[in-house]
């Protein structure tokens, strides 16, 4: 991140719109902001805070006191009912893209005085895309976390009273958090703790999908399938068979037709034969018909609804509700006329003209009338119907019973026959007619076995389909599950390789920071010779080794303290290796004028960029000659006693 | 004849009574399935229905077996008219081509119970018993 | 970049895994500021991604065997 340039309207002591530019070439990377105490330092500080943040992320408080953000002078000039706004918006670069973050919060000037404020600020976060382009950015809050997160902020953006928090001795606590934040080794421990716990879903949810099922399935399917192709290939055989049985069966008879003693039989045989065939063809269209009757019967089952509605509807006519056939027309003429049906006239006053008064207000709507009638009229033929249906079915089943009967005739007097040509004195009669009987015997157990397997058939198909249904379901199920393992592999491999590598990692980290912290450390401190380590152990203690080896962090002044500090902040900022500006509010305040001098030689070249809010007292004599160099904008920030405003003036360089 | 108010010409059973259609329908031998097509069961249904006095309403998932068009003007439409009039014991329900659907599909809904048991479920074959049934 | 660092630490683990963890550590980043971050369904998407990727490969290979 680096910051472009900051606009204020109406932020606290700045009224009106101000702005100021950062620094931000390599060489003159140095912003110095002067303003003595009260001028408005630590407002404008704030202002990026809040403008990044907001006055609390997640419970995260970026903002003490939010109080009075919105300038007082803008709220006194409102009118009652106006609008007061304070926006701050802040411009930076990042990855080679340049952001735009604008917040602004509003209120109502009240009577009285006073500022209603709105609940929430505005907040918009814009990018500029490579075609130039400024479009809004949709998560801005994961854009930020992945910028400058809300929670380690206070190791860049660095308010210079908390200078020595790192080096207190009961700092271990916030060092670790410091290195784990900033320095990413908390997101190995989050991600891996995410992904055991996702792991063990995946586990769970794999216990729940079924077995060896699909297996089971696929085998049925498959006896079924082999069954059936055997069924259809012994039907096939039968059918060769009845077909080679009739050809013997002919065979024979044309035999039996050349012998003598046999010929008036066979004769016989083959012209009852001939007549069986034709009346059992007789009864199969019979038995058609008699489905085409029946189907259509129902009427004969509805008579009782025929006749109730025939009855109420001869009731209401009896009662004059509907005019049997007479027509409105009709009723008018006879009134006009005043002559009844039967062409006696009537008085006026009448019971018979009262009647037909009658007749004519109880009258239905038109078309509901002639339903009526058309209905009444439709259904008065059904009683004639109904009887012949029933006459038409009986005749069709008496006929049937005739046709079962004379059927059964012939078929005794084919028998008959051939019991006569078995008992024919003739050897080679008896012999053919036997064998003739034994072939039509298969024939009969052959067609008998046929049906059976047809029905086989039929169920063995539905059970295939229904199989098959299954089948594809336990196909989803199993490619389910396989997919499933594969994501616990991959969970829990991962899990496990965060695990691995987070300690090595951690360690790496620590031992950086530890290096880098010395090395800063030996830099910024004057009295180097007297120290001749830094140590930040597992225990994420800090600690200085003096020349005798000894723990001598207590033996720290107040200033070497802070420097210590100092040293770990911008070591965690090196370390980090991410690009980020170093924003501090008041940092030398505290600092003797050694140190001072001392920190403002390197401090440069510890961040990629600086921004320093300073008081004139803390920028001086050397400590001023050193960054001079560096400096690439000034500002001051001059405090009107009158308006209690501040104004921010560019120092011409 | 003119027709009343129309808003819907489908007929529709109850889902659970669907197989029974299909059973009385599906197939080729004349003795095995009496009936041409479901409008004559629906027809038959019906009229047992009434026969037994009772209208049961359709509770369950509905299925459009088939349309108003399938019924015949001159045996079907007068008994569906029929069997309207005599339930309801008036002639305000023609207004209505809704209601004698409705009426039409309870009674049928009850009656296909008694239609299955008859044919279907009584020994000999399903056409000897439908023929039993209507003499 | 600590980012790249990061990266190099698993490149000795199989390219899914290093699909999966990179990923991960991007959900992880987008969230840092929330102390408790709801990304389990997006890390299950992540996974679910390289998984159904090996799932089809695995297909590949066992097609080709055959």
């Amino acid at each position: 991140m680096k910051l472009e340039r900051i606009t204020l309207e109406n932020f606290r002591q700045y009224y009106g719109r101000q702005h100021l530019n950062f620094a931000k070439a390599k060489e003159r990377r140095v912003t110095v902001i002067h303003g003595v105490n009260g001028a408005g330092k630590t407002s404008l500080f704030l202002a990026i805070n809040w403008c990044l943040y907001g006055k609390s992320v997640d419970n995260v408080k970026v903002i003490d006191n939010v109080g009075e953000l919105i300038s007082k002078e803008a709220i006194n000039r409102a009118g009652v009912g106006e609008c007061v706004r304070a926006v701050v918006e802040l411009a930076f670069l990042h990855d080679g893209r340049r952001y735009v973050v604008r917040r602004s919060l509003e209120g109502t000037k009240k009577q009285g005085g006073s500022l209603a404020l709105n609940d929430t600020d505005d907040f918009t976060m814009m990018r500029t895309d490579e075609d130039g382009q400024a479009k809004r950015v949709s998560n801005p809050i994961g854009t930020m976390n992945a910028i400058l997160p809300v929670n380690i902020r206070t190791y860049f953006l660095f308010d210079g009273e908390k200078i020595d928090n790192f080096a207190k001795p009961e700092a271990s606590a916030e060092v670790k958090d410091a290195i784990y934040l900033v320095l990413k080794v908390e997101l190995l421990v989050r991600a891996r703790r995410h992904l055991e716990a996702i792991a063990q879903d995946y586990r769970k949810d794999l216990k729940q999908t079924s077995g060896g099922e699909l297996r089971d399935l696929i085998e049925r399917d498959e006896n079924a399938r082999k069954e059936r192709e055997k069924a259809e290939k012994r039907k096939a055989e039968l059918s060769d068979g009845i077909e080679s049985a009739h050809r013997k069966i002919a065979d024979i008879d044309r035999r039996l037709l050349e012998i003598q003693g046999a010929r008036a039989l066979q004769q016989q045989r083959d012209h009852l034969g001939r007549e069986l065939k034709q009346r059992q063809s007789e009864l199969d269209s019979l038995v058609n018909q008699i489905r085409e009757l029946t189907t259509g019967a129902y009427p004969i089952v509805a008579k009782p609804v025929v006749d109730r509605a025939l009855q109420i509807l001869d009731e209401k006519r009896e009662r004059g509700e509907i005019p049997s056939s007479v027509r409105k027309q009709f009723v008018q003429d006879l009134i006009e006329n005043m002559n009844c049906i039967c062409g006696r006239p009537f008085l006026d006053g009448s019971p018979e003209h009262q009647r037909l008064l009658n007749l004519m207000s109880s009258r239905l709507p038109g078309s509901l009338e002639d339903d009526v009638l058309d209905t009444s009229a439709a259904l008065r033929p059904f009683d004639e119907r109904i009887g012949k249906l029933r006459n038409d079915i009986d005749a069709s089943m008496k006929r049937r019973t005739e046709l079962i009967g004379l059927i059964n005739e012939l078929q005794a007097e084919l028998d008959d026959v051939g019991r006569q040509l078995r008992g024919s004195p003739l050897e080679e009669i008896s012999r053919l007619e036997k064998q003739r009987q034994e072939f039509r015997t298969d024939v009969e157990s052959y067609n008998a076995e046929i049906g059976s397997l047809t029905e086989r058939i039929k169920n063995l198909t539905e059970e295939i389909a229904q199989l098959e249904k299954d089948i594809g379901k336990a196909q989803k199920d199993e490619r389910r599950g396989q997919l499933l393992s594969i994501k616990l592999d991959l969970a829990q491999r991962s899990a496990d390789a965060l695990g691995q590598m987070y300690q090595a990692f951690s360690d790496d980290m620590r031992v950086r920071i530890e290096a880098k912290t010395k090395e800063i450390f030996k830099r910024l401190i004057w009295k180097d010779s007297h120290f001749q380590d830094v140590l930040l152990g597992p225990d994420f203690n800090l600690e200085v080794i003096d020349r005798y080896g000894m723990f001598s962090r207590s033996d720290l002044s107040a200033g070497e303290r802070q420097v210590l500090s100092l040293s770990f902040i911008t070591a965690m900022s090196r370390t980090s290796e991410e690009e980020a500006p170093l924003v501090m509010d008041t940092p030398f305040g505290r600092l003797s004028s050694h140190h001072r001098d001392s920190i403002t030689k390197h401090l440069p070249e510890l961040a990629d960029q600086l921004v320093l809010f300073v008081t004139d007292e803390e920028l001086r004599d050397q400590a001023r000659k050193n960054l001079e160099p560096r400096i690439g904008t000034e500002y001051r920030l001059e405090f009107d006693r009158k308006t209690s405003c501040t104004e921010i003036v560019e120092v011409n360089r | 004849m003119t027709e009343p108010a129309i808003s819907r010409d489908t007929v529709a059973i109850d889902e659970a009574v669907h197989e029974v259609y299909q059973k009385l329908t599906e197939g080729n031998d004349p003795v095995d399935v009496p009936f041409r097509t479901m409008k004559d069961v629906f027809m038959w249904a019906a009229s047992l229905g009434y026969q037994r006095g009772e209208r049961r309403p359709l509770t369950g998932k509905r299925v459009t077996i088939f349309r108003w068009a399938q019924f015949s003007p001159q045996t079907d439409i007068p008994l569906l008219k029929a069997l309207a009039i005599a339930d309801s014991g008036d002639v305000n329900v023609l207004l209505k081509q809704d209601d004698i659907l409705t009426i039409a599909e309870e009674y049928a809904n009850a009656g296909i119970h008694e239609l299955r048991t008859r044919v279907l479920d009584e020994f000999g074959q399903p056409l000897w018993n439908l023929v039993e049934l209507s003499q | 970049m600590l980012q790249d660092r990061i990266r190099k630490l698993f490149g000795d683990y199989d390219s899914a895994i290093q699909s999966v963890i990179a990923g991960v550590l991007v959900l992880e980043q987008e969230h840092i500021s929330y102390k408790h971050p709801r990304v389990k369904d997006q890390i299950d998407e992540i996974i679910t991604h390289t998984a159904s990727k090996e799932a089809e490969r695995l297909e590949k290979a066992k097609a080709r065997r055959k």
